[in-house]
């Protein structure tokens, strides 16, 4: 059953490009409800538990998994708090789980249509990486006829930037690539930088893939704005003090952990909320400092 | 929401008098703005026949929207329409007592885990939501009301004795402040002229009337005075969203100028200025409105004038970490906070009126 899920998660990754890692994970974890057996919340809960791990040993990245289905168990608890029987609280838990699904399928959208008015026309915008919020806003942008130029960086090792290069190129927003280490070259013609994230962490800021706090050093030295687009369900309940204390199965995918890690190179760093002005996410424009709140409300 | 498709031809005669009365400035001060445009959303209601809240919210909507664009300068005046817009919400909500009534409006992680759906139309025929809302209106007129009094009397815990003070222009809620602070002890004020809009001046003479050690400094003394100075108490126009400022023109200068010399800046915002909007960039020309320049140059000056261009433009924007503290009727605040303020005062289906 396990192994299944594994399976499943995989699957959903390489068919379908344009759904986030997160989000797979959750209609994993629905899809093993559907199917599960149990009979008791606890067991339930211990066979949820064994799946989440699995995902989590999976070569994907692990952050916005680990935020998903952290928020994913915490509805299954939810949930069985309102209904006594157990019977009943898997049918609830069932109807409630494809709503949820579906709220956080808009989620992106929400993200979009919030962000895009932040691109006002001929402005010039640097991005980091691959992010599909950042892609989906600033299409949003381009189709209510706005004009601007963005500037994406190679983003090594994996390259993704091209792949976003191409994506923007095919929307016909017009775009350079540019090397990693031009990031403080380019800067100073930048009107604001746009990136997306892995996950948010509860002190506000952020972990997204290798480069992003470079970026927002720059970027807060040569004072231009440094947004933040992402859905909810990527908050993660852990509080980084620094690079080194971002736990490691975030920073390494789970083929290399056995390996000497003082080789590697991470893939994720951690940008602190000061370097932050704004995140926009599916629950609004929120301040670095807002994200702690909505933790709170959740976990509390 | 509906929308209609000419809102001048719904538009009451007596709103579109305060429009022109505002552009031709018979009001001085943005809480007279405030207090006409609750009073005019009042009148709405009282004349009018509603038989649900949708009714009577959409009416305020076309009415709010259309104030909000003839005056897109005054923030106060969308934000009256978002408010009372809200005190129908919570009028509709206690008199329906359904289960929601104590449900936060704000979209939160908490209610996608718990998959609630907070969809409300608001259509259910409510007798007695027209002085109930009415009730809450008046209310909310007295907080109005009061709010530079509230202001003020947080004034000791701000000024301490033989402190100096910089402030900046004329604002009825600064010289209310520090009239009450002068009221327990002795400190010292100075004051930026802010030429040419600013009036300075005439807030220093009413403070010297009422026996407060006074100086009036032009604007290129500011950041030479600042290493001296303890204190900068400023109001403003608007608060932004994220805790920025649209205020009176040079207040980014003294802003910056406290911020080298690290002192600490308070903003006397009453909760009415607070606004859900975001300045989206820089150099948007819509964030900034500019009058007759004759106080940059005489018209008289006509040799000059052909070769010359002038601009006095009115507002300047001051970034959120610039401000230390914001003081508003409820107390003070970091300009982190302003966010949960907003949430607390309007609902976010109303952000965009």
């Amino acid at each position: 059953m396990d192994i299944e899920a594994g399976e499943i998660f995989c699957k959903i990754l390489q068919e379908e490009h344009d759904v986030s890692a997160g989000i797979a994970a959750i209609r994993t974890l629905l899809n093993f409800l559907e199917k599960d057996d149990s009979k008791t919340m606890q067991e339930l809960d211990n066979k949820l538990s064994k799946a989440i791990a699995v995902m989590r040993k999976t070569d994907h990245p692990v952050t916005s998994v680990a935020s998903a289905t952290e928020l994913f168990q915490r509805f299954i608890t939810l949930t069985s708090l309102d209904t006594p029987s157990f019977d009943d609280c898997k049918k609830s838990m069932l109807k409630r789980g494809k709503l949820f699904l579906n709220k956080l399928n808009e989620s992106r959208d929400k993200v979009a249509k919030t962000a895009a008015p932040f691109i006002v026309d001929g402005c010039k915008i640097l991005t980091h990486s691959k992010s599909r919020v950042v892609l989906q806003t600033m299409k949003e942008a381009a189709k209510a006829n706005k004009r601007f130029t963005v500037y994406v960086t190679y983003s090594s090792p994996d390259e993704s930037g091209k792949l976003m290069c191409a994506e923007l190129e095919a929307a016909n927003i017009p775009c350079t690539l540019i090397l990693d280490s031009a990031m403080g070259y380019v800067l100073e013609q930048v009107d604001m930088v746009m990136v997306g994230a892995e996950g948010v962490v509860e002190s506000g800021g952020i972990i997204n893939k290798v480069g992003s706090y470079s970026m927002a050093i720059c970027a807060k030295e040569l004072k231009k704005p440094f947004y933040v687009l992402t859905e909810s369900f990527k908050f993660v309940r852990i509080y980084p003090l620094n690079q080194q204390n971002l736990p490691k199965e975030f920073k390494y995918s789970a083929s290399k952990l056995q390996k000497d890690l003082s080789k590697e190179h991470p893939m994720v760093d951690y940008t602190p909320p000061a370097y932050i002005t704004l995140l926009f996410t599916d629950l609004g424009i929120l301040t670095p400092s807002a994200v702690s709140d909505e933790l709170i409300k959740l976990y509390l | 929401m509906m929308k209609l498709e000419n809102p001048k031809v719904q538009v009451q005669q007596s709103f579109l008098r305060f429009v022109s009365d505002v552009k031709q400035g018979k009001y001085h001060g943005s809480l007279e703005v405030t207090r006409k445009t609750v009073d005019l959303l009042k009148s709405l209601i009282v004349d009018g026949e509603f038989t649900n809240a949708q009714g009577m919210m959409s009416t305020i909507r076309t009415h709010g929207s259309f104030l909000h664009k003839s005056l897109p300068h005054y923030a106060s005046v969308g934000n009256m329409a978002r408010r009372v817009l809200k005190i129908v919400r919570e009028e509709y909500a206690v008199g329906r007592k359904n289960k929601s009534e104590e449900m936060d409006p704000q979209e939160s992680l908490h209610k996608i885990v718990t998959s609630v759906d907070s969809g409300e139309d608001y259509s259910s025929p409510l007798p007695d939501l027209k002085l109930s809302v009415l009730d809450h209106i008046s209310e909310f007129e007295m907080e109005l009301e009061t709010s530079i009094d509230n202001i003020a009397q947080q004034a000791q815990e701000h000024i301490h004795s033989n402190e100096l003070i910089l402030t900046l222009g004329t604002s009825k809620v600064v010289e209310s402040f520090l009239r009450k602070a002068a009221a327990h002890r002795k400190f010292d004020v100075i004051v930026v002229d802010c030429g040419p809009l600013g009036k300075g001046h005439e807030l220093a003479v009413s403070l010297a009337k009422s026996k407060i050690n006074t100086t009036v400094i032009g604007d290129n003394a500011i950041f030479g005075i600042m290493s001296r100075v303890n204190k900068v108490i400023i109001g403003t126009h608007t608060v932004m969203a994220n805790g920025g400022l649209r205020a009176l023109s040079s207040c980014h200068t003294v802003a910056l100028a406290a911020k080298h010399c690290s002192v600490p800046v308070m903003v006397l915002a009453p909760l009415y200025k607070l606004t859900p909007q975001y300045l989206c960039s820089y150099d948007q020309d819509a964030f900034n409105s500019y009058v007759a320049p004759d106080g940059v140059l005489d018209f008289s000056d006509h040799s000059t004038l052909s070769q010359i261009k002038r601009y006095c433009p009115v507002f300047d924007y001051v970034p959120p970490e610039l401000v230390t503290l914001f003081i508003s009727n409820t107390g003070g605040h970091a300009p982190s906070y302003v966010y949960r303020l907003l949430s607390e005062l309007y609902h976010p289906d109303d952000y965009e009126i």
